[in-house]
Formats: C-alpha cells, structure tokens, sequence
C-alpha cells in the first residue's frame, strides 16, 4: 500500500506541470524525455503485439517465440497456462505444425483496437487487443490482455493471455458455435492448468481489463451473482439453462463432463 | 530493501542522468525535436494509408492517384505496376468506374499497421492487413485479405505513397467459404497495360505466399524479408 503510494507520489511529481516556472531546464527536459519515451513505448506495445498476427498467419513460430521474455507465459483460450519461452514454442509447434505456411490454408490472426498502457517506470506495460480470425475454418475472435517487460531497452511479450469470445465455422454465428478449448483438447499438455474457467459464445466472459475507465477512473468489478449467457429471452427456460451454464465469476464452471467436438 | 528500490525508481523516472548530463540544454531540445517529429510522421502516415482506403473504397481514383509522390508506383496482386499519378489513375478504372456505382462495394480496409520512419525522417515503410469486401451487379459478394508493404517519401514537407504493393492472398465466394473456394487473381490487363509486370509471382490461396516483411523483428532486429516460402505445387517447391 505504502509502496503503492510513494510509486504514484513520484509518478505525479515525474508528469504534473503546474510546478514548471520553478523548474530548472535540465529538470523541465527529463520530463520532456519522459513523456516522449512513453509515446515511443506505447507503440512499440502495439508493434509487438501486430507483429505477433502476422506471424501468427504464416506460422513463423520461432520468429514468434522470440518476441517473447525467458521467464513469458502464455494461455490462449482454455488451453491452459505454458511456462517459459521455450514451451510457447513447443505449443505452437507441437498444436499447430513445424514453422512456415501450408500451401492450402489460411489462418489470419489479425490484430485490432488495441489499447496499450506504460507503468509509471516505463519498465512494464500492458495491452487490451483483440485477433480477428479469418481461417480455412472460418471465423474466430480472441480477446488479448498481454503483459510486457522492457529489457536492456528492447519490449518484449512476458505474458500473452487470449481468451476467447467466439469460435464459429463458415455458416456463421448464426447458425455455429464452437466450444471453448481445453487442457487435453490437443498436444502438448500445458504446464498449469487454465487459470480461469469459462464458456465462449454464446455463453460469455467478461476478461478483466487491466485499465481503469477512462472517464470514470472506476476500475471494472465483474458482478457478485452468477453471470450466464444470453441465449434466449429472459424468463425462457433456455436462458434460465444457460444463466447457470456460463462461467461464475469465482472463475469456476460447472462442467460435469468434458465438453465433446 | 524498501529503500533500494526507491532509489531503483528515482533512478528510473530520470533515465540515464550521467549521460544526458553531458549535454547542453540546445542538444537535448534538437534530440527531443527529432523523436517527435518522427511520432508525428507516423501519425501522418497512418493517416494517408487510411484515406488511400477511404478513397479506394468509393472509387474516388483521382484523389487515391494525388496521394502518390511524382515517380510513385502501383501494384496489385498480379496486376503489375504503373508508374506515376497519371498512369496509376487511369489503371484504377479497372477496378470500378470513378465514384463507385450502385450494387458495387469495393471495401479495402487498411489494419493492423506497422509503420517504421527512417532516422533522417525523409522516408517511411509500413505493413498492413487488407480485409477487402466486393461486390458487383448480379455476382455474390466476395470475402478477401491481402498484405500490403508500401514505401512514403515526404515531399515538402508532406508524406506521399513512394510504393504501393497489395498482395492479395486469399479470396473467396461469401456464402461458400475458402475451404469451397478460392478465386484467382486478376492477371495483367490487355486494355490498358502494365509500365512492367509483377515485381514479385506468386498466387493466392491455395497459395500461401507470405509477403516479405519491410520491418526487421522488432526484439531480434534479424531481417524478415526473406522468411521461407510455403510448399507450391503448380511451382513445384517442396
């Protein structure tokens, strides 16, 4: 808390100008340095992070692995949780294939609307993005909440967390949901398991966000009760099913058994 | 404890004191300068490809053609290039008549950005998705996605497309999907001739060309521009 405090004391201290006449040039010129660095920082977020789709499209993995820290984890959809830049390698190779594209498919991961945020220290940063999936399969849409870990002046991905929304063939979301992953859906096997449970479209998981509003400053509280999903009209006993389906906000879910292809 | 790290984060907030320290007052201002300058370089060119979108969507040729620098040049998918403002607009009323027409939609979104200004600020690349969606009179939509790796030039003191290269690489029929489908490429036209052909062959989907990367990997700073190619085989490369 204390720590907290004194972090934010000299962030306000570092950024607030109304002291400014006071100011020596060379103090007015750090702040000036600063607040470019955050600029140039922010981007380099986002650079990361669309760099990431397009390797994603053209399964260039270990270019992918290398955007990520030593120590990185990694969780896309309900996979679980790969320790280790070495194990976001093996999962992408041992999941998706050896490196390079496949003649006859596609699998764009393309990367949109991404909100990145700078710690005060310029050190750590986080991003709320989102993929839109344009595949052989059809359409798909992972949500993102990554950390990143500047080191020796180089950005690079320490966390990539994606869940998913929405998973659905080329008859569309109409008419087609596909069902979240799991731990054992496929190879390899993740090193923890998932750290949150939860149902995709048409259920829903509200990720956290790692922001607070930006208006408001209230930082977003999921609900206390059960949240569900909205798959029929209220009162229906479809939605009635499904409000006890969706995921709980304790991150647990009540799956009786694995769910089947 | 608690105190080296508050030492480690005043440290932090004043990033490299010692070296900077060596510096006058003019220096730093001239460094700070150039860093902003090239923020807002970035910021004008990711204006520019997105009104080339804007523009290219409705058909509005001759506007798109006036974002070119003088020698600038076109080239799409398998179409081959033109050269300059003159040649590159007339080649547009290949894809649709001036102002777009009804039952037509030539979407060409411009995504996913990555946008590197040279050091001196004179020059620029950047990499972006191209989501398209088309549609003409009595023919089903189209679904499609491209990569575009284009070149800018500032010419005084306002940025210009130097190189526009979209490589579409993968379209389909939007109720059948890519699995069902995969349309070709349109290849040189007859009627109005390319100044030279494709800079680079290749096909879209079942193809699965991946355009060279104009931007080194950004944690590595290894090149990207020569990543191996898919299997082909109508090329027969294995």
């Amino acid at each position: 808390m204390r720590k907290a405090l004194l972090i934010a004391a000299l962030a306000t201290a570092a950024i607030s100008t109304p002291a400014v006449a006071q100011q020596s040039a060379e103090q007015q010129l750090d702040q000036l340095d600063a607040r470019i660095t955050r600029l140039e920082d922010l981007n380099q977020m986002e650079i990361l992070q669309r760099t990431y789709g397009y390797f994603v499209d053209k399964g260039q993995w270990t270019q992918l692995s290398e955007l990520f820290t030593e120590d990185a984890t990694l969780e896309i959809g309900g996979k679980g949780l790969f320790l280790g830049k070495h194990r976001v390698l093996e999962y992408m190779q041992t999941a998706f294939g050896p490196d390079g594209a496949k003649e006859g498919m596609i699998a764009n991961h393309m990367q949109f609307q991404p909100i990145p945020d700078v710690s005060a220290d310029g050190q750590t940063g986080w991003i709320r993005s989102r993929a839109y999936v344009m595949s052989i399969g059809g359409w798909g849409l992972p949500l993102y909440e990554n950390a990143f870990r500047k080191e020796n002046g180089v950005w690079k991905i320490s966390r990539l967390t994606g869940p998913f929304t929405m998973y659905t063939n080329w008859e569309g979301w109409g008419k087609n949901a596909l069902n979240n992953t799991w731990p054992d859906k496929f190879d390899p096997p993740p090193d923890l398991p998932p750290s949150t449970v939860y149902l995709t479209y048409p259920a829903y998981y509200i990720v956290p966000f790692h922001y607070p509003h930006p208006v408001t400053g209230e930082v977003f509280r999921p609900d206390t009760a059960e949240v569900g999903a909205y798959a029929g009209p209220p009162g229906s006993a479809e939605q009635q099913r499904w409000a006890n389906t969706g995921r709980w906000v304790d991150g647990s879910q009540p799956i009786a058994e694995p769910p089947k292809d | 404890m608690r105190r080296a790290l508050i030492i480690a984060l005043v440290a932090a907030l004043l990033p490299a004191t010692p070296a900077l320290a060596q510096q006058t007052v003019e220096q730093r201002l001239a460094a700070y300068r150039e860093r902003v300058e090239r923020l807002e370089d970035q910021v004008a060119i990711e204006n520019l490809q997105a009104d080339f979108g804007y523009y290219f969507d409705k058909g509005l040729w001759t506007e798109v053609a006036a974002l070119f620098s003088r020698t600038g040049s076109f080239e799409y998918g398998m179409r081959g290039v033109y050269v300059g403002q003159d040649r590159i607009q007339r080649a547009l009323l290949l894809f649709g008549p001036q102002g777009l027409a009804p039952s037509h939609l030539n979407n060409h979104m411009q995504l996913q950005g990555v946008v590197i200004v040279a050091d001196d600020g004179r020059t620029a690349t950047g990499r972006w998705q191209g989501m398209v969606q088309l549609a003409e009179p009595n023919a089903n939509g189209i679904w499609g996605v491209g990569i575009y790796e284009n070149t800018y030039v500032k010419e005084g003191g306002t940025w210009k497309i130097a190189k526009l290269h979209f490589y579409p690489t993968a379209m389909t029929d939007y109720d059948l999907g890519f699995m069902k489908s995969t349309l070709p490429m349109e290849g040189q036209s007859a009627l109005f001739p390319p100044d030279s052909p494709p800079t680079e062959v290749y096909r879209s989907l079942p193809g699965n060309y991946i355009p060279p990367f104009s931007f080194d990997h950004p944690v590595t700073g290894q090149s990207l521009k020569d990543l191996p190619q898919p299997p082909d085989s109508v090329l027969g490369r294995k």
